[in-house]
């Protein structure tokens, strides 16, 4: 109760921390789809750069935020305070499952499929685009979604670089012993990891061809 | 990752219960007419044994998440080890004022070093103004019959905000007071903890007492990388911690509080009175150390830690053996 008291006497902010956070959230995950669905498509073209590859995005998922941050903030470019360190850090932390299950999803078409695609002349690209992608859609997806549902929830150490977001109530809460602050960002957080996840279920059982 | 966010989402949730049962407890035993009734008594061995899983007869010191907590719970823990014949277990760096807060109000922890200023503000909410004595004594009181909680001697410093910039600034403006700062504030970036910005004791009454205005609102971020932006050159203000080694390290300057915002911080062991009754040695142990840490010889432990990353056993033995043989 105290909780909605406090919603209600600070719904403009609440609501400006939770479009940061969607945003941190939307443009973290679209960079993180856009690095690694292909290298992903190149690590099952190229099956010797897999171990190094997935090995550094392994590392990359076990280094603690802040040292992360700590490393950010003295580099031009990507570094410094606010909102793009922190997508930096996003999009690290994203990379592993999109990559992990796009080479997954690819490796596992059935080699006597492409067999039949090369049969009926398909060039490397026509395969790719015509054969191995849309089978793979569902592992690709369904690694997207991991991503994005880790992505809610890490995305609220964003605020300890001031990037705000929902992690802001989080971290004054911390701060100040104050249980509401902590679960009026934590909540909202935790609705919107599972609305996420819904989301892409949805679109991973409508758009995909099996 | 994102292990400080993590924390301090998952603790209220996992202390509910064990706030549910020691409530529901209570109610149980109306009779308990003081701490000798035999309620209390049951109360308080059912609350160890769900709090610590049938613990046997050792002390847990706590430390919140940052370098000094954990270094004065090490003294405190090595010393009641040379001291005692009791067990010493250590939870060094747990989330902060509020973890530590609840862990030993629910007997998860027995003993860990607070400061008054902190506890007068934050954990009792009470507006900052009267002075050092009377600071402590309030707290004392406070936390004596609200959690049973017992403050002994203070170690002798006190680790106040330190409102700091870089030593080429307070060159080039001639900055040596918070009062110099408020000139050349209207061009300059701050970047604060979140600590400092929602404390009652924070940016909020310093901003008004000092007619503080900067070129936009502060920056909100984690404490420890703010001395990283403000040697980078990413904000120009932070507020530190007039004990930390990080300030001399990165050629940082502290400006003085002249007009005396800021109340005292001064660190003490604070102890659940129940272990100290049981073993009345753990007091006469920590007696020893009162008044024997100064500011200076403070943050030169911080630094050894900090800018030299010796170990922190080390430091604390040395330091030990040295005020105390």
């Amino acid at each position: 109760m105290e909780l909605l008291r406090f919603y209600s006497a600070n719904s403009r902010e609440a609501l400006g921390l939770l479009t940061q956070h969607l945003w941190l959230v939307l443009l973290s995950t679209v960079v993180a789809v856009a690095i690694g669905v292909p290298l992903g498509i190149l690590l099952a073209r190229r099956p010797r750069w897999r171990r190094p590859v997935l090995g550094f995005a392994n590392v990359c998922q076990t280094i603690p935020s802040l040292a992360l941050f700590g490393f950010l903030i003295p580099l031009p470019f990507i570094g410094g305070v606010g909102a793009r360190t922190a997508i930096v850090a996003l999009v690290v932390y994203a990379l592993l499952p999109i990559i992990r299950n796009t080479y997954a999803g690819i490796a596992g078409v059935d080699p006597a499929v492409r067999e039949a695609g090369r049969g009926m002349g398909m060039t490397d690209r026509e395969l790719l685009t015509m054969v191995e992608l849309p089978l793979a859609a569902g592992v690709i997806l369904s690694g997207i979604r991991v991503a994005t549902v880790i992505g809610v929830g890490v995305a609220t150490i964003a605020a300890a670089v001031g990037a705000g977001g929902l992690g802001v109530y989080i971290f004054r809460g911390v701060a100040v012993v104050n249980d509401t602050l902590i679960l009026a960002g934590a909540l909202p957080a935790a609705v919107l990891a599972l609305a996420a996840d819904g989301l892409l279920g949805l679109v991973e059982r409508r758009f995909v061809w099996r | 990752m994102a292990v400080e966010a993590e924390v301090g989402a998952l603790v209220p949730w996992a202390e509910a219960p064990a706030r549910r049962v020691s409530r529901a407890l209570k109610g149980a035993f109306p009779g308990r007419a003081g701490p000798s009734g035999h309620g209390k008594r049951i109360v308080a061995s059912a609350l160890i044994f769900l709090g610590a899983c049938s613990r046997a007869d050792k002390v847990v010191v706590g430390a919140k998440n940052f370098t000094e907590s954990d270094l004065l719970a090490e003294i405190i823990a090595q010393q009641i080890e040379r001291r005692t014949a009791l067990p010493v277990e250590r939870k060094l760096h747990l989330g902060g004022t509020f973890v530590c807060h609840e862990a030993i109000k629910a007997g998860q922890i027995d003993v860990y070093a607070e400061y008054t200023g902190t506890a007068y503000t934050a954990v009792l909410k009470h507006q900052p103004g009267p002075g050092a004595d009377s600071v402590r004594r309030l707290v004392e009181n406070e936390y004596a019959s609200q959690w049973r909680l017992a403050w002994l001697e203070p170690f002798g410093f006190n680790n106040t905000f330190a409102i700091t910039v870089r030593q080429a600034d307070a060159e080039r403006y001639g900055l040596k007071t918070v009062s110099d700062l408020a000139a050349v504030a209207p061009r300059w970036k701050a970047g604060f903890g979140y600590e400092f910005l929602e404390r009652a004791d924070g940016f909020a009454g310093l901003s008004r007492v000092y007619g503080l205005r900067f070129s936009a609102p502060p920056l909100a971020m984690d404490l420890g990388l703010t001395y990283r932006a403000l040697a980078d050159g990413k904000v120009d203000v932070i507020a530190g911690n007039s004990t930390d080694g990080q300030i001399e390290a990165l050629h940082l300057v502290v400006l003085a509080d002249d007009r005396h915002y800021f109340p005292p911080y001064e660190a003490a062991p604070v102890v659940r009175a129940e272990v100290l009754e049981r073993h009345p040695e753990v007091r006469r142990a920590l007696a020893e150390l009162a008044g024997k840490l100064d500011d200076a010889e403070m943050r030169r432990l911080n630094a050894r830690a900090d800018v030299q990353h010796e170990d922190i056993r080390a430091i604390a033995r040395d330091w030990l053996t040295r005020v105390a043989p």
